[in-house]
């Protein structure tokens, strides 16, 4: 079931990456838009899939994953330090 | 549905009214429609001076003074006809006596409308009606509320001089075929209301006059009973006729009401208003109210008639609770049940973590209901996990026209329609899903404006009498995106855009950027001719049909939405608007029409994960902080779950339980088995509902919640029009569903004190800023308001984006067209969409629990002649339909409205089980099913599914759990 989970996730992913392909700043825009409507469960598993050497992202959805885990490991990292 | 009825429109000759909203402005006929003519006509009638609008009638002018002249052929909501010749009247300085519903008014006329010639002239013409009619009155179900009587009366009949021995029509044989109103011609005084009304009103035209003179009858079709007629029992006829020739069962059975509440009704999008009339705590019938904004005295048949099912025996009116759903239920007091509920929810936050818990708000609820459960769920649950129904029809409109346009919201009235030149609509069936709206449009039509419909169907609008020139363009289900491109394609390859539009009120960049992707090659019509299906003449045609109209309007539906690219579409939709500058003024627009009573309104009260009441993003720091300020908590800076991660989160162990008001996901969400797995995982599943749906039947905990017709509140029409639902009796469990809300907050320790849902809309306005100017008085006061209702529109916002858009500039989005994976094959040949039928509505929970199973009593399969003869199918063959989600079993219908390879179905029985075979394939924006596309392969077959068989043996143990819990019904009010 949890592989089942994160394919799924991806296969969600991949969907966005190729409808937003077209626009400016594509890997931005999927990345704002996994930001903005996914709950943080469902971002953590999918930020989980990039260790998956087998994972099946795209290009484009791949980038936009990257970027969204260094954004969460940032905020991450500032409510740590803000609690210290 | 009557321009005339608009309280704005009727301003012309309302200077009489103290009150522009008075009930009793609506309350009055005044026998001819009113004239929307500014130039005003100065006359006398009786010696009284008026002023009226030019082309007034004379009937009409003088009701306007309060002179009543005696009419029975004419209303307010029908042209004149002049053929019961009562309301004579002599005007000085001409001959003989015109009849005054026929004659205008004209400048410096003299009117006379009594004296002793035409007295004589009106009792002579009453003495003729009544020589050929029934002198019943003290037992004929009109007594009370008869016209002929009244006008008997008024005349001073005091003998009839012909006997009742000649030719007469008092044998004439009754149709009660129809369930819901009896036919008795021999009441009937052919004045044709009934017909005109079929026509002017409803636009169906099933009734017509038979035969000439003395035997001239009202007949249904070609002389058949009402139910093998064309009719679609609106009602129109009944309500229009002034005897009780055409006539409720409800008052034949009851009598006549004895007082009267204006409501609104529960059923579609449309929101019609409606008077409920009342004997006690009874319903004795709803009359759609002329001083309702959406529907102006016009209703279908769910809201006119199939109000029976909030009284039927099966309603829940204990609150039962279980510890599993193998066990029986145990009827329990309110405070047991809410403890019990609260309990465990508290009890799986601890062991599983605050996020494994959510709720699910109701599209059928109120706002103050709906407002509650998204604050309950961010407040008391302390997550965003909160998402509606709207998740499965218009979320893609919500993100479609808010990423275009600005605004998650259709931009016009639904009068608006009366303005537009050309009407495109797209993936919608109004006649059957909003057919109050359907009337107004198909009025337009005939009047002459163009259809343009693209649907995979042929749908009845297509089929309106009198239609002057209609486009179908039936494309292949899924290509909705290509259809649109080309369709843009032509508009600025021919050059037909809207350049000072686009310039003024367009963000250019991203304008420039659109226009070269639409504009290039690969997005013409004739390159998109093999996906979409479409002949490209046929394209370029409605493309410039709507292009060159003055005003170009489009409404689209769930066939827009419920696909993979559903958003896609709805930008392309608004795109197309833009580009043409169909925007921003009457008669033009995106019209999104809205599946349930108050999808709009829970979409408005933040019922979505993502964004708190307004539609404010949940991480924006801003607007939370208000929000925490109000309620006294923090809440999450992080979107919740939406309903299919739900059900995801549910089988994978993380999500343990739900509280769902009002709403049936098992039976209405796509992938049933899916659905039932991720309800088996729940611990803990409350639902509270009027009946034990598909949803209870996997719930511990069973809150019995009340009908439209037992609480106060509101609701939001697809013109995001705020109506208030007013109570008309007391909750048949004792409690209105916001209170139960209010309650088991309070029991989870955050505390709710509203004393009535007003103050529930004083706290949403304060925190809402398109609501601020909402308030109940002010609904009271105005009817109803249409938002943005705030200090910069104090009376709401018929038509929006007038002067500029909510994110400052319209944004034309990229639209590239990605072809669904949900692909026919081999091994499923078939295109299956799904959709409704007028008599039932959505899971059809209300609707089967009503005469209007009649109409409608199981989904049937329509296939088109040319799939059914490969495989040998007949009309009424049992078929087996296997897509790559499930199997079910459906019977045929033969039919020509489907093209070649695209199958049809329903889902309001839910042993049909449609979303059985439906797949969790969704909008890449939003996870808005693609219902609308399913491949799957036919067969004949002579036994129900395996999931059939299984959902009977299920349906069966849970109905057995509920008999055996409740105590015998005290009284059957069921139907």
């Amino acid at each position: 079931m949890e592989h089942d989970q994160g394919a799924h996730l991806v296969r969600m992913v991949n969907q966005i990456a190729t409808n937003l392909s077209h626009e400016r700043d594509a890997a931005t825009r999927v990345r704002v838009h996994l930001e903005k409507f996914w709950a943080r469960s469902m971002k953590q598993r999918l930020i989980a899939c990039l260790d998956d050497p087998g994972h099946k992202l795209t290009p484009l959805a791949h980038e936009a994953v990257k970027h969204l885990a260094g954004r969460e490991a940032e905020k991450s990292h500032a409510s740590s330090s803000a609690h210290q | 549905m009557l321009e005339y009825f608009d309280p704005n429109q009727v301003a012309p000759d309302q200077s009489f009214l103290k009150d522009r909203f008075s009930k009793d402005w609506f309350s009055k006929d005044y026998g001819t429609p009113a004239s929307l003519s500014e130039k005003h006509i100065a006359l006398e009638i009786d010696g009284v001076e008026i002023r009226v609008p030019e082309g007034t009638s004379v009937l009409r002018a003088a009701a306007l003074a309060d002179i009543n002249i005696p009419k029975l052929c004419a209303s307010d909501n029908l042209e004149a006809f002049g053929s019961c010749r009562l309301c004579a009247v002599q005007v000085e300085g001409k001959r003989g006596y015109p009849a005054a519903c026929t004659t205008p008014v004209e400048d410096g006329m003299r009117v006379t409308t009594q004296n002793d010639r035409l007295a004589r002239l009106r009792r002579n013409v009453m003495e003729l009606y009544i020589s050929d009619h029934p002198l019943d009155c003290l037992t004929c179900p009109a007594n009370g509320d008869c016209e002929l009587q009244d006008m008997a009366g008024a005349v001073g009949l005091r003998e009839v001089r012909y006997g009742f021995e000649g030719d007469n029509h008092l044998d004439a044989e009754k149709d009660h075929s129809n369930p819901y109103f009896s036919f008795d011609p021999s009441k009937c005084i052919v004045c044709s209301r009934c017909v005109r009304a079929c026509e002017e009103v409803q636009g169906t035209f099933a009734l017509t006059i038979d035969g000439r003179g003395f035997e001239s009858k009202v007949s249904a079709g070609q002389s058949e009973a009402f139910m093998d007629s064309e009719c679609v029992s609106c009602g129109a006829c009944v309500q229009a006729c002034p005897t009780s020739t055409l006539m409720e069962k409800s008052v034949i059975e009851a009598g006549q009401p004895d007082h009267s509440v204006i409501t609104t009704c529960a059923y579609c999008g449309v929101g019609c208003s409606f008077k409920a009339e009342m004997k006690g705590d009874q319903v004795v019938r709803m009359v759609p109210w002329k001083g309702g904004d959406a529907n102006h005295g016009h209703s279908c048949v769910k809201g006119r008639f199939a109000f029976g099912y909030a009284t039927h025996k099966d309603r829940l009116t204990t609150p039962m609770i279980r510890d599993s759903i193998d066990q029986p239920w145990r009827e329990v007091g309110w405070e047991e049940a809410i403890t019990f509920a609260a309990e465990r929810l508290k009890a799986i936050q601890a062991s599983y973590g605050r996020e494994s818990i959510g709720g699910i708000t109701s599209s059928r609820c109120t706002n103050e209901e709906t407002y509650l459960v998204q604050k309950l769920v961010r407040a008391a649950f302390g997550n965003n996990n909160t998402d509606t129904c709207a998740r499965v029809c218009h979320s893609p409109t919500g993100y479609g026209l808010k990423t275009t346009l600005g605004e998650s919201a259709g931009t016009q009235t639904f009068d608006s329609v009366m303005k537009a030149d050309a009407i495109i609509v797209i993936g919608a069936n109004p006649t059957d899903a909003h057919p109050v709206f359907a009337s107004l449009m198909r009025r337009r039509l005939r009047q002459g404006a163009s259809l343009i419909v693209a649907d995979p169907r042929h749908i009845d609008l297509l089929d309106t009498p009198h239609l002057a020139d209609a486009q179908h363009l039936p494309l292949r289900p899924g290509t909705n995106v290509a259809l649109v491109n080309a369709l843009a394609h032509v508009v600025i390859t021919e050059g037909l855009e809207d350049h000072d539009f686009i310039a003024r009120r367009c963000d250019d960049q991203a304008y420039r950027d659109w226009r070269e992707f639409i504009g290039e090659p690969r997005h013409s019509p004739e390159a998109v001719e093999a996906t979409t299906g479409v002949p490209a003449d046929a394209v370029r045609r409605a493309a410039r049909t709507y292009a060159n109209a003055p005003n170009g309007a489009i409404y689209y539906g769930l066939g827009v939405t419920e696909h993979s690219q559903g958003s896609t579409m709805v930008m392309g939709i608004a795109n197309l608007a833009m580009a043409t500058g169909n925007i921003g003024r009457e008669g033009v627009g995106v019209n999104p029409l809205r599946g349930q009573n108050n999808v709009q309104g829970s979409c408005d009260m933040g019922s979505f994960p993502h964004e708190l009441p307004g539609y404010q993003h949940v991480a924006d720091d801003t607007v939370r902080q208000r929000f925490e300020q109000s309620w006294g908590v923090p809440i999450d800076n992080e979107p919740g779950l939406r309903i299919p991660n739900m059900f995801d989160a549910a089988i994978e162990g993380t999500f343990k339980a739900l509280y769902v008001q009002g709403e049936d996901i098992a039976q209405s969400d796509p992938n049933t088995q899916h659905v039932e797995a991720a309800l088996t995982s729940l611990e803990c599943l409350i639902v509270q509902d009027i009946f034990l749906n598909e949803t209870a039947k996997y719930a511990h905990v069973l809150l019995p919640g009340s009908s439209f017709l037992e609480k106060n509140g509101t609701f939001t029409n697809a013109e995001r029009r705020i109506n208030r639902v007013r109570k008309v009796m007391p909750p048949r469990a004792g409690k209105e569903d916001w209170e139960v809300t209010v309650d088991l907050a309070n029991a989870l320790g955050y505390p709710m004190h509203y004393r009535h849902p007003s103050e529930i809309m004083d706290e949403i306005a304060q925190l809402t800023p398109t609501f601020t100017g909402v308030s109940y008085a002010r609904l009271d006061e105005l009817g109803s308001l249409q938002w943005p209702c705030n200090a910069e529109h104090p009376d709401g916002t018929p038509t929006m984006h007038e002067i500029d858009f909510p994110i400052g500039r319209g944004h034309f989005a990229i639209t590239e067209y990605v072809a669904t994976e949900e692909r026919t094959n081999r091994r499923f040949p078939l295109l299956l969409t799904t959709g409704r039928i007028l008599s039932q509505y959505n899971v059809g929970a209300q609707t089967r629990r009503t005469h209007n199973q009649l109409w409608h009593d199981e989904d049937v399969l329509e296939i088109h002649p040319s799939d059914a003869e490969l495989r040998g199918i007949k009309d009424g063959d049992w078929l087996g339909i296997t897509s790559r989600s499930g199997h079910i079993v459906l019977r045929a219908l033969v039919s020509e409205r489907m093209q070649p390879g695209v199958v049809y179905t329903t889902f309001h029985h839910p042993s049909s089980g449609a979303n059985v075979i439906t797949t969790d394939s969704s909008d890449w924006a939003t996870n808005c099913p693609e219902y609308k596309v399913t491949a799957v392969e036919v067969e004949m077959v002579s036994q129900p599914s395996a999931w059939q068989q299984r959902f009977d043996d299920f349906d069966r143990q849970q109905r057995q759990f509920l008999d055996a819990a409740r105590e015998p019904v005290a009284s059957d009010r069921a139907l």
